[in-house]
């Protein structure tokens, strides 16, 4: 496999086309070849993006230069000064102030493809995660510090509502809002929980953190408790993830006994001490109230909202719960300052955010850069390409309860402003890619199966409705499914999300509904043709049976 | 089935050792639960009849509670637990041919323990190792980058 | 007081209430499943949802507090949609035939929504799973295939009767109601108070007598009063056709807001007793069936210038034992006229009211430490009892003080069994009069259950000490050494409260009558006993073996036949009215729901026929001698 250098995508929005974008392309890669750069460049069309008048652009990476309008005549020139030269085209680059909103945010990145940037995975991989000492020569407990010598509970607040930090969970709740809301609640006490329970498939950027910067973590829970007025702090650990909760019991001792936690902080007169909760295999406990249920030893049901926990969370307390990567920005935000974090990432989305990628895909892994970065740069780039020079044909992302987005959409800047307008969910940052030989009724059928284990029951549009769509996603793999079946599961998603109790209900059906807005004719294939076009669905009655045998044995 | 018959002396012991390491607060339930449930591989009902009267919880909630999770299990189990996982990336990584190599090489469907009591075979939510998908766990071993190959050779490491 | 705006109204609600009862109280209907205004809201159905401008979802009202200024719609096509969602999915979980289903009886909750909804047909293909159904308990059954898992049933069993025998079990479409850990209901820790039964929302759980009789519309619902114990709880007495269908609690009763016993609940229905319906003299050693006008001459030959004996039963309305004791007391000048619970029920309470600190069962409700001793109000008084026990998860604290067995011994927090007659010493150890080292000695208790009792007690800021009958039966023997002085010493130094729970249904009138002595039968020739339809115990009959003459005025036959010379036959108090003074000196009333047997007399009538034959007219004012121990 050949390492890609540059990535060049040319516009193909019907105003391009209509501007000779297709003689463009055509251009550049007879250019390329003429260099024999085929295998290090890669030469692609993307939907729209620029406005009409400065079209066809030509972006290329990764030094993120927009170029446009780029007249057929100009590729050569483009292309020995550009991509062999490696100097920006004189006179060619499109005016910043003609570029639309959907593209200014490329040249505000100031010409530079994002990089791996680590904030909240600095120290992972780098210090040995039992030994508090290596923490600390790598800047842990700095910013506990600081935050206890010379800050007020307000001041930390305040710098965290400036750095613009939001929950990493997957909602994208403002960090600095909700420590206010918490320091503001009247209860007494009041805990802070982090909320270690990542159960959402494709995603382990938790369980690196926790198992290669506990630290960080344990620090981080201590600036909140100082912050918000809490002496209590619970991490709870989803039970699979046994070496975390080692690991994190460890630095908990090791941070006790260097007087991190406990009575009297660095003598400032500030207690806080932390105790680890496992979890026993419930997806539903990284649902806020959820998981302060299970704490209490209770069936981890979500409770009904408002009162949320800022004021009435655990045993009745006012109670912060923020997810581990939001927290492993605490500390970096304290240290470096609200400007230098904003300094990361786009306007409305700052830092950075860990993705996981996983799929058809020749690497597979975890990266961290800024907010920002689109789906076909993380692919080419840090993904290393399909595997098997597969197609890519739909990505899903944010885990199993993520958008399924087509091909079409890849060019989208991955931040939570952006996918809030363009109708997807960015949630936890699993980026599950997968290519032409992905049947997307098998993938949904997959996705809502599980879904319907984990729902916890307590609601009915979520409790029945993932089963009913899980039911007729396997008639459809089956070949036994009707067009009713289709009509049946437009009238059960949208309500499923407006009537479910919690987030798990409410977006068990964002998978169907992106099935069927991108890839109906696939659905209807299925069930009008009887075939699977990828060849994965069984298509011969087998799953049906299966399903009936898992309603007897419940019955049993 | 035939299972590993759990004495009352066990049980007993399983759950005077949970007790002495969390306690009896309402809060210590569920690490109680599966403290016990690792030691005994399941949880017997006397087991939780005896954390209901130490911890003055009520034996429905704690059975309420007991069945809730996936890690917990108030049915006897084999002798080594397959947890198989079923989710997305691992699907999409090749996970089905995977799975019908597990149930070939078993024998038996989800959920079901095999007639000589040696496999209980699960699946289970993501464990957080997708990188590497697809992946199983036989008891608390992992195995990653599965292939349906390599089951048999995998399995035939356990007694 | 809160503004807001419903389907156009404005209105005015307190803070704190849910959109769904600020709609209720002003007569907006939502429909509900899973919310009930006797549990705490739960937002499981999503029947309920609201839409509420400026949220962006659909919510639920049953759990939305109300804030200032909301904007509420209830009816907009989006919630009628929603609703018919809702209802499509639960008929779509199992087996609902509601459009079809005739023997609902018109009761079913569910069906009622969907036809509000004008749901006619399923629009999702049902389940078709057959679930067991559960039918060991002995007076309900639990159909796992009309379940909608609302758990009103689950929560009822919590949070009303704190006895936590229902839960569910796994989760999603898997999730069950269970009873303990899996187990036949009849073979549960189910106590059959039936509140899950009354809760349920479908035909999922159903009491085996009254399901499919009659159909709710066409039945009565009387407003009555429990005469199951003291505590009185008032009821819905649900009657069609002269048949007593149900006997349900009344949700809106402050009192038992909605809560009853096996007792109450079930006795009445499940009675297999044979009723007495016609007078009977004994001839020749047998029973024989007579005139009243029969009956009543043999009576009096029997007790005129005879000396009699006159025991009532304190199940009996206030006006039946007040016309008694002008009877046999005042006119016939009886020199043991008293109650079949003789003195036991309210004997110290004169001392208890004098030091001002008599409880009530609002006391009980609120305390946060509860001290019982020689009473187990989870058997005589459930009722009171649940009062405590749904109390004890949320910290209230339980010492259970009984030389002999006791079934709230099981839920409390320390259970002491100090020796027979050695409760002064206990409770003399309790007030910190006697050293532990002593009470140790005298009361076999060990000295660190004494020490934690103190500690719990003095940690407590409501203490509720309850004595029963064990404490009394002791009482009295040696006048300085009385446990109930010293439970009152104790009572006060703590700044606690003393509970009594009186015995049966009208023990509190018998003693304002008077009717509260021991009684001896010894060298009386005749006894008259006016036992209603109470059941008289062994220890009672056994005591009325040597009677020469003994009248039985009664509902229903029992041993005592084989005894009584005459039989008088009465009513129930299912058919008769009248007035209860229950264990807080509540003046109750019960209505009449069915017609008593032709030939059959209430006790009252019953009473003054005896009396006119005898050349009296009764006028008893039985209302003047109750004052004192009225409440208001």
């Amino acid at each position: 496999m050949s390492k890609i250098r540059s990535l060049v995508l040319v516009s193909s929005d019907p105003f391009s086309i209509n501007r000779g974008a297709v003689e463009v392309f055509e251009a550049i890669k007879k250019e390329i070849a003429k260099y024999g750069l085929q295998d290090e460049i890669e030469v692609s069309m993307i939907r729209d993006t620029g406005r009409h008048d400065i079209a066809p652009l030509v972006i290329i990476y990764p030094e993120a230069v927009v170029y446009g309008p780029v007249l057929v005549e100009k590729v050569p020139f483009l292309v020995e000064e550009h991509l062999l030269k490696g100097r920006v085209a004189a006179g060619l680059q499109a005016p910043q102030r003609e570029l639309s909103g959907r593209i200014a945010w490329i040249s505000a990145r100031k010409g530079t493809l994002p990089a791996e940037q680590r904030v909240v995975l600095k120290n992972v991989g780098i210090i040995d995660p039992i030994d508090i000492e290596d923490a600390i020569t790598h800047d842990g407990y700095q910013a506990l510090g600081k935050v206890l010598s010379e800050m007020t509970p307000r001041a930390v607040i305040d710098e965290l509502k400036r750095a613009g930090l939001q929950g990493r969970g997957g909602a994208g709740f403002p960090t600095g809002l909700k420590w206010d809301f918490v320091s503001k609640s009247t209860g007494i006490p009041k805990y802070i929980i982090c909320n270690a329970d990542e159960s959402e498939p494709g995603t382990f950027k938790d369980r690196v953190i926790l198992e290669g910067d506990p630290h960080s973590i344990i620090e981080a829970m201590a600036i909140a408790g100082f912050a918000v007025g809490a002496n209590h702090g619970y991490i709870y650990i989803r039970g699979e993830y046994k070496l975390a909760q080692e690991r994190m019991s460890i630095a908990i001792e090791q941070a006790r006994a260097y007087g991190f936690l406990g009575e009297n902080i660095f003598g400032t007169g500030f207690n806080f001490d932390i105790v680890v909760h496992s979890g026993a295999g419930a997806y539903i406990c990284g649902e806020e109230t959820a998981l302060i249920e299970s704490i209490e030893g209770k069936r981890g049901e979500p409770r009904a909202r408002p009162p949320y926990p800022t004021t009435h969370g655990l045993w009745g307390k006012p109670t912060l719960v923020n997810n581990v990567e939001t927290l492993a920005n605490v500390t970096p935000i304290i240290r470096n300052g609200a400007d230098w974090y904003r300094r990361l990432g786009t306007p409305s989305s700052p830092g950075t955010k860990v993705y996981t990628i996983l799929g058809n895909v020749n690497i597979t892994g975890m990266i961290e850069v800024p907010m920002g970065i689109t789906l076909r740069e993380v692919i080419t780039i840090y993904a290393g390409g399909m595997k098997h020079n597969g197609t890519f044909k739909l990505a899903q992302t944010g885990g199993s309860s993520g958008s399924i987005i087509p091909a079409s959409l890849q060019d989208t800047p991955m931040d939570f402003e952006s996918f809030r307008r363009a109708g997807v969910s960015l949630g936890s940052g699993a980026l599950l890619i997968c290519d032409e030989n992905t049947c997307v009724v098998d993938l949904t059928r997959v996705l809502l199966n599980f879904f319907r284990r984990e729902s916890c029951g307590k609601c009915t549009p979520c409790r029945i409705g993932t089963r009913k769509l899980y039911e007729i996603l396997t008639h459809i793999a089956d070949g036994v499914g009707t067009m009713q079946d289709i009509v049946d599961m437009e009238r059960i998603f949208p309500p499923l999300e407006q009537l479910s109790n919690c987030g798990l209900g409410t977006t068990a059906g964002t998978p169907v509904a992106g099935m069927l807005n991108h890839f109906r004719a696939e659905v209807e294939a299925h069930i009008k043709l009887k075939i699977c076009p990828s060849g994965i669905c069984p298509m011969n009655g087998s799953l049906s049976k299966e399903l009936e045998k898992t309603w007897i044995s419940v019955q049993a | 089935m035939t299972v590993a018959i759990i004495d009352g002396i066990q049980v007993y012991s399983a759950v005077q050792k949970a007790l002495e390491r969390h306690g009896t607060s309402k809060d210590e339930l569920i690490p109680l639960l599966v403290d016990v449930n690792s030691t005994l591989g399941y949880l017997p009902t006397e087991a939780l009849g005896q954390i209901s009267v130490a911890t003055k919880i009520p034996i429905s909630q704690i059975m309420s509670v007991a069945s809730f999770y996936s890690m917990l299990s108030t049915k006897p189990r084999g002798k080594h637990v397959i947890k198989f996982c079923e989710n997305a990336p691992c699907h999409i990584m090749g996970g089905r041919q995977v799975w019908e190599a597990l149930l070939d090489s078993i024998g038996v469907t989800e959920g079901e323990t095999s007639n000589d009591g040696k496999w209980t075979l699960a699946t289970t939510s993501c464990i957080g190792a997708c990188g590497v998908g697809p992946v199983m766990m036989v008891d608390d071993d992992l195995y990653g980058n599965l292939t349906p190959e390599q089951i048999p050779g995998i399995l035939s490491q356990y007694a | 007081m809160v503004q807001l705006t419903i389907d156009g109204q404005q209105l005015e609600v307190p803070e704190g209430i849910t959109v769904l009862s600020a709609a209720r109280r002003n007569g907006i209907k939502i429909p509900t499943l899973c919310a009930h205004r006797s549990l705490t809201p739960y937002g499981g159905c999503r029947l309920c949802v609201v839409e509420i401008e400026g949220m962006r979802n659909v919510q639920t009202s049953c759990t939305m507090p109300v804030s200032n200024g909301m904007v509420i719609h209830t009816n907009t096509e989006k919630i009628k949609e929603s609703r018919k969602f809702v209802l499509s999915m639960l008929f779509s979980e199992r087996n609902h035939f509601c459009m079809y289903c005739q023997v609902s009886g018109g009761e079913c909750e569910l069906q009622n929504a969907a036809l509000d909804e004008g749901m006619d047909h399923w629009p999702l293909q049902p389940n078709w799973t057959n679930y067991a159904v559960d039918a060991s308990h002995p007076y309900y059954v639990l159909d796992h295939n009309r379940c909608i898992l609302c758990r009103r049933c689950v929560r009822a069993c919590a949070e009303m009767t704190g006895n936590f025998t229902l839960a569910t079990e796994e989760r999603g479409a898997s999730t069950m109601i269970i009873a303990d850990y899996g187990v036949p209901l009849g073979e549960s820790s189910c106590v059959s108070c039936g509140n899950c039964v009354q809760q349920c929302p479908t035909g999922a759980l159903i009491d085996r007598q009254s399901a499919y009789r009659g159909l709710e519309p066409k039945a009565d619902h009387i407003k009555s009063t429990c005469v199951g114990c003291s505590v009185g709880c008032a009821v819905d007495l649900i009657v069609h056709d002269n048949q007593l269908l149900r006997v349900e609690g009344d949700y809106d009763a402050p009192l038992n807001g909605g809560m009853m016993c096996e007792l109450g609940r079930f006795k009445p229905i499940f009675d297999k007793q044979t009723r007495i319906r016609t007078p009977m003299i004994r001839k020749d050693g047998a029973l024989k069936a007579a005139t009243w006008d029969e009956a009543v001459a043999v009576i009096i030959e029997n007790i005129k210038d005879k000396k009699v004996a006159a025991l009532a039963s304190t199940r009996l309305p206030a006006e039946a034992l007040a016309i008694f004791k002008e009877f046999f007391a005042d006119d016939l000048g009886g020199k043991m006229v008293t109650s079949i619970e003789e003195n036991f029920p309210t004997q110290g309470l004169n001392e208890v009211r004098k030091s001002g600190l008599e409880g009530t069962l609002k006391d009980l409700r609120e305390s946060d430490c509860v001290i019982t001793i020689g009473a187990d109000l989870f058997k005589s008084h459930m009722v009171a009892g649940f009062f405590v026990k749904r109390n004890l998860p949320n910290g209230t604290k339980l010492i259970v003080i009984d030389a002999g067995d006791n079934q709230m011994a099981e839920r409390a927090d320390i259970f002491v069994q100090p020796k027979q007659g050695s409760d002064y010493e206990f409770l003399q150890g309790l007030a910190g009069n006697i050293s532990p080292e002593e009470v140790n000695k005298s009361t076999y208790v060990n000295i660190k259950s004494l020490e934690d009792s103190i500690n719990l007690i003095k940690a407590a800021k409501k203490p509720v000490f309850v004595y029963g009958k064990g404490l009394s039966q002791q009482d009295g023997k040696v006048a300085e050494k009385s446990p109930l002085q010293a439970l009152i010493g104790l009572a006060k130094s703590v700044n606690g409260k003393i509970f009594s729970p009186k015995g049966k249904a009208n023990s509190l009138a018998a003693a304002a009558y008077k009717l509260d002595k021991p009684f001896d039968t010894h060298g009386f020739e005749t006894v008259y006993l006016a036992l209603g339809d109470d059941d008289p115990s062994n220890y009672l009959i056994q005591r009325l073996e040597k009677v020469p003459f003994l009248v039985v005025q009664a509902s229903h036959d029992s041993k005592l036949m084989a005894k009584a010379s005459v039989v008088l036959p009465v009513s129930t108090w299912v058919e008769q009215g009248g007035h209860y003074v229950n264990l807080d000196g509540l003046l109750q009333t019960t209505q009449p729901g069915t017609k008593a047997p032709e030939g059959v007399l209430s006790n009252e009538e019953a009473l003054q026929i005896v009396a006119k034959a005898s050349g009296f007219a009764l006028k008893a004012n039985w209302k003047s001698e109750l004052k004192d121990y009225i409440r208001e």
